[in-house]
């Protein structure tokens, strides 16, 4: 895949806008990519790496990843010009079923980095916006700087069809931040939002995933109508390789995307 | 009266078979280490082994193999992807728990992708067993309702004559037969009887074990943080296994040439599930083990209805620290009763 372009969102953390260059390729890709699903970005010589396909299934003519570069392969992949190819193997996985969320209310949190599985949701619906109900947004992050897809951070602001509610952890607030300042499963609470007729989408680190799942409890979210992605490590994406597994489930084939009911059946500990 | 292969007859048979296009793999000394390796002629061979050191997946998914290799020009990254080398082998006098070994793993390397690698020499392997008739004190087959003379995984089976004078012949699958037909003539009638088969004893109760393993609340039991405590995460156990199929994909090259290869890898190793974050899912050897004790007798059955174990106790038997399935089920057997 060609990048035709590429943005930094916070430090450390850049956005990529890749093109098919084969046209069977592309259709492939029009025919199976549905969000939720993940691919293997690769550098030949450096190896590949899993993430989320972070554009909306409304938008496949091309595919959108973002990134934090942190090891081998995407410091390969950050140092990776406009015009360079780079690999793309999927999607694999499965997907968050959008069309069971017609008519329904939509909440979404999401903290850090795991913005962007979230964001392709999150443009999957608001690119067909009469679908759905009330959309919520949650999304914070360690500090102003760290908070990714800045522009469409102010977009959501500004339309009246979406509720935007912004934090940051204590002591990551900047001096003209006029948002909220907390850990994210305690400004959820906050927000109140309510859990009639609702579907909640959550990604983050473990860590926030756990204490956004008893936030979620106590405002009296089902767990069959919660929805989480589970970012393993992978390397084959097929199924065989081992490393993904939680239990009996591989993630790579049964997953990412899993209900919080499903994931409570998953060893707590082994996640 | 049935078909018997004579062992001083052997030899023609290797010559037979390696005319007819086949390479011939059996159980060879090598280097201080006892393998299956191709060889030339029948004298390589080493029947007196109770089981090589090594198993046969060593032939059918190797520790590390080319998937593809890469050059990067200025305008665009040639690739060629690679595939096994292609050929038909014989593989004589594999043990039934290599062999079974092969098979339980088949519906993992077939599940929704196939894995090429995999089936292309399943595809091109005849596996002649030999029955055992020695077994040592870490064979657990019986344990894992399995027998010295199981014929899963097998295309001829081979019983052991009396004072090593040759084997009786059984033929299991139609490729089996295609392989013994060139070597027909070669084999004789008799009415000899087989050798005593080796007495396995059964060392733990399987069922109680997966009942154990099976309940949710013996997860986070004292147990597996005492079985492990002395594993030093070697990943030998997983390596010899015949059934341990995890691995890993790495790049090798310089800056415009390289080869993307599959390389084994292990639960038992503390790098195998850590996430770029630094969270590990498995971050203690305990969980580590606990993974690979119910991903064979609980996850694994689960998904392809076979145990991911044939029984072969390699991992006791190599542990450097004496710990292996066969002790770790002994002792799930008396947590349940």
């Amino acid at each position: 895949m060609k990048i035709v372009a590429r943005h930094d969102e916070a430090p450390g953390v850049r956005t990529m806008k890749l093109e098919f260059q084969d046209a069977a390729d592309h259709e492939l890709f029009k025919e199976t990519y549905r969000t939720g699903m993940f691919g293997l970005y690769g550098v030949y010589g450096e190896g590949e790496s899993t993430f989320c396909v972070a554009s909306p299934e409304t938008r496949k003519d091309y595919i959108e990843c973002t990134f934090r570069q942190s090891g081998r392969v995407t410091s390969a992949l950050a140092n990776a010009d406009i015009g360079d190819l780079i690999t793309f193997r999927g999607p694999y996985g499965n997907r968050f079923p959008i069309e069971e969320f017609h008519g329904k209310n939509l909440l979404f949190v999401s903290g850090g980095i795991a913005l962007p599985p979230t964001r392709s949701v999150i443009w999957s619906c608001l690119d067909q916006r009469d679908k759905f109900g009330k959309v919520t947004i949650v999304y914070g992050a360690r500090s102003v700087a760290d908070l990714v897809y800045k522009h469409e951070l102010e977009e959501w602001q500004e339309r009246s069809d979406v509720d935007l509610v912004l934090t940051v952890d204590p002591g990551g607030e900047s001096p003209d931040w006029k948002n909220r300042i907390g850990f994210v499963p305690t400004v959820l609470e906050e927000a109140a939002p309510s859990p009639e007729n609702c579907i909640a989408v959550i990604c983050g680190p473990p860590i926030m995933i756990k204490f956004t799942l008893i936030s979620l409890k106590k405002l009296g979210f089902d767990e069959s109508n919660v929805y989480t992605t589970l970012e393993n490590r992978m390397k084959c994406g097929l199924g065989k390789c081992g490393r993904c597994n939680v239990g009996s489930v591989y993630v790579c084939k049964e997953g990412p995307v899993f209900t919080a009911a499903e994931v409570s059946l998953m060893p707590a500990s082994d996640l | 009266m049935t078909k018997i292969l004579f062992s001083d007859k052997l030899d023609n048979c290797v010559e037979r078979w390696k005319s007819a296009g086949l390479t011939v793999i059996g159980p060879v000394q090598r280097a201080n280490i006892s393998t299956y390796a191709a060889v030339e002629h029948a004298s390589e061979f080493d029947f007196g082994l109770v089981l090589p050191d090594r198993s046969i997946k060593d032939l059918f998914f190797p520790q590390s193999e080319p998937m593809l290799r890469y050059t990067i020009k200025k305008e665009s990254i040639d690739t060629d992807e690679c595939l096994p080398p292609s050929g038909p082998r014989i593989i004589f006098g594999a043990r039934p728990c290599d062999a079974s070994g092969m098979a339980i793993d088949d519906p993992l390397f077939g599940w929704d992708y196939k894995d090429e690698y995999w089936f292309q020499r399943r595809n091109e392997s005849v596996i002649v067993t030999i029955a055992c008739t020695k077994a040592d004190d870490f064979c657990m087959c019986t344990s894992l309702n399995m027998a010295p003379d199981s014929t899963k995984g097998s295309d001829i089976l081979l019983r052991p004559l009396a004072g090593n004078k040759g084997w009786l012949v059984e033929e299991l699958t139609n490729r089996g037969r295609e392989a013994f037909k060139t070597i027909a003539d070669i084999l004789q009638e008799s009415s000899d009887l087989p050798a005593p088969l080796a007495v396995v004893e059964k060392k733990f109760d399987l069922d109680a074990c997966v009942a154990w393993l099976q309940n949710p609340e013996n997860f986070e039991s004292r147990f597996w943080k005492e079985i492990s405590m002395r594993c030093i995460g070697c990943a030998s156990c997983t390596y010899l296994c015949p059934t341990c199929h995890c691995f890993d994909i790495q790049d090798e090259g310089d800056t415009y040439t390289g080869i993307r290869r599959k390389n084994w890898d292990s639960c038992s190793f503390a790098l195998f599930t850590m996430h770029t974050s630094g969270h590990n899912p498995r971050s203690t050897q305990s969980a580590r083990w606990r993974q690979r004790i119910m991903h064979k007798f609980n996850y694994f059955p689960g998904k392809f209805s076979v145990n991911s174990c044939s029984g072969c106790g390699r991992c006791s038997r190599q542990c450097p620290v004496d710990m292996g399935i066969t002790e770790t089920l002994q002792e799930i057997s008396t947590l349940s009763l």
